[in-house]
């Protein structure tokens, strides 16, 4: 093994991230390579993530957390070559209607495709047919009232997608309003 | 009736929903939501019915029925009548619907932003599920998807014409040896095809059963290789499935 653990350890972490399709519990990677503290682990998980990639433009790949693991991405500037070399056209987005039913679950969830529809004024059962096929959301049970609808949660996916590493990174409603009032006022003079 | 010959138009930015409609008149008159004045928002709102401007044909009935309400609030607020202050107003649900949708909308941008950021950054897995057919790693699916497929076969059998009527009757212990059996002999099941293959909705039942029986009693175990892909049941012992 290698006589500098710091060196060893980072290059294990890169390779443990570089095979893996889905990002990795850091939990599973500090058992492995026996760390036991946090901090130590942020240690080098930050001299990868800056030294090694962010900084280095020769590198063609960044450290993500995303949905509460750890995980090799591309950088955004080669986002356009890639597309390029792998030759695609376009990079499917969810619809409008898919992006408004994601938000109410993600705020309200558990919740019923009634309150969905209702919230929306639309019927809503398309987008919830396709975001579970995504497995951007999940059904969770039924509630308890009269019809036992089902209720939809927002999955892991979900904030992998989003670039989330978990359910409290998005900004609490109260937030929010502070947050658009902020960005509505320019418009006023328009 | 008037008819106007304007040209080719190609439509491709609908309202999402009559919400999307009443917010956008409200911004075009300047209006605060609280403060809105719904007399001259329901004419302009009607005048969009009927042109049928922005209106998602296949979402007209979620439009007439803003539309109803409109007009219902309308109507109370020329009869005098003593305001219950127990009872909503069916304005001020409509503001408050209003209000929450506007946020729905703004939590809409904000996570369409997150989703451009995002989709700069590539990950292992876009490059598995567009190009490569390389093996995927086995994801175990939930009772829900099964049930889905399942109701797909029924409708499909349903629409084909039984020349007879099965005396047969089946029961789930047969159908368990069955399953166990063709197990033994091929490596897996593909759900579909097994099902398709059977007789009678009776059979089909029985079959769904027994399945989710041995899967909930850890005998089986159903996987789906790549999304939107076919479920295949396998015996559980087959190994330690990525999950």
């Amino acid at each position: 093994m290698n006589p500098e653990p710091i060196i060893y350890q980072i290059a294990m972490i890169e390779a443990i991230l570089f095979v893996s399709k889905e990002p990795v519990e850091p939990g599973r990677i500090m058992e492995f390579l026996e760390i036991k503290d946090i901090g130590e682990f942020e240690k080098l998980l930050a001299i990868m993530e800056k030294e090694h990639l962010q900084d280095r433009p020769e590198r063609g790949l960044l450290l993500k957390r995303s949905g509460g693991g750890l995980q090799l991405v591309t950088k955004p500037e080669l986002h356009d070559e890639l597309k390029a070399f792998f030759t695609i056209k376009q990079s499917t987005k969810l619809s409008l209607a898919s992006l408004e039913t994601l938000s109410i679950i993600a705020y309200r969830q558990p919740t019923t495709l009634a309150e969905i529809s209702d919230m929306r004024g639309v019927n809503s059962t398309g987008p919830v047919k396709s975001l579970l096929q995504k497995k951007l959301i999940k059904i969770t049970g039924r509630k308890k009232v009269p019809g036992l609808p089902l209720l939809y949660a927002t999955t892991q996916e979900f904030l992998i997608y989003f670039g989330l590493n978990d359910m409290t990174e998005l900004p609490s409603l109260e937030e929010l309003t502070e947050l658009f009032e902020e960005k509505e006022q320019p418009s006023l003079f328009k | 009736m008037e008819i106007e010959i304007q040209g080719y138009q190609v439509q491709t930015d609908f309202f999402e929903g009559p919400l999307d409609l009443l917010l956008h008149l409200i911004r075009k008159n300047k209006m605060k939501i609280v403060e809105i004045r719904l007399s001259q928002i329901t004419a302009e709102y009607l005048a969009y019915l009927e042109n049928k401007k922005g209106i998602n044909p296949s979402r007209e009935s979620d439009f007439l029925t803003t539309a109803a309400t409109l007009i219902y609030i309308k109507s109370r607020s020329l009869l005098p009548k003593p305001e219950d202050p127990g009872e909503e107003s069916p304005e001020k649900k409509l503001i408050h619907t209003l209000i929450e949708y506007e946020k729905i909308q703004k939590i809409s941008k904000m996570l369409q932003d997150m989703e451009y950021t995002e989709l700069l950054l590539w990950r292992r897995l876009e490059i598995d599920e567009n190009f490569t057919n390389r093996e995927y790693a086995l994801k175990e699916v939930s009772a829900f998807q099964l049930a889905e497929i399942f109701f797909d076969i029924i409708k499909k059998k349903e629409n084909e014409q039984f020349l007879y009527i099965s005396s047969k009757n089946y029961s789930i212990a047969e159908k368990q040896e069955e399953i166990l059996s063709l197990l033994k002999k091929n490596v897996f099941i593909d759900f579909s095809e097994y099902m398709s293959k059977l007789d009678s909705i009776e059979e089909i039942l029985v079959s769904f059963f027994t399945l989710l029986e041995l899967i909930k009693r850890h005998l089986l175990i159903a996987v789906q290789e790549q999304l939107f892909g076919t479920i295949s049941i396998y015996p559980n012992q087959v190994g330690r499935l990525e999950n």
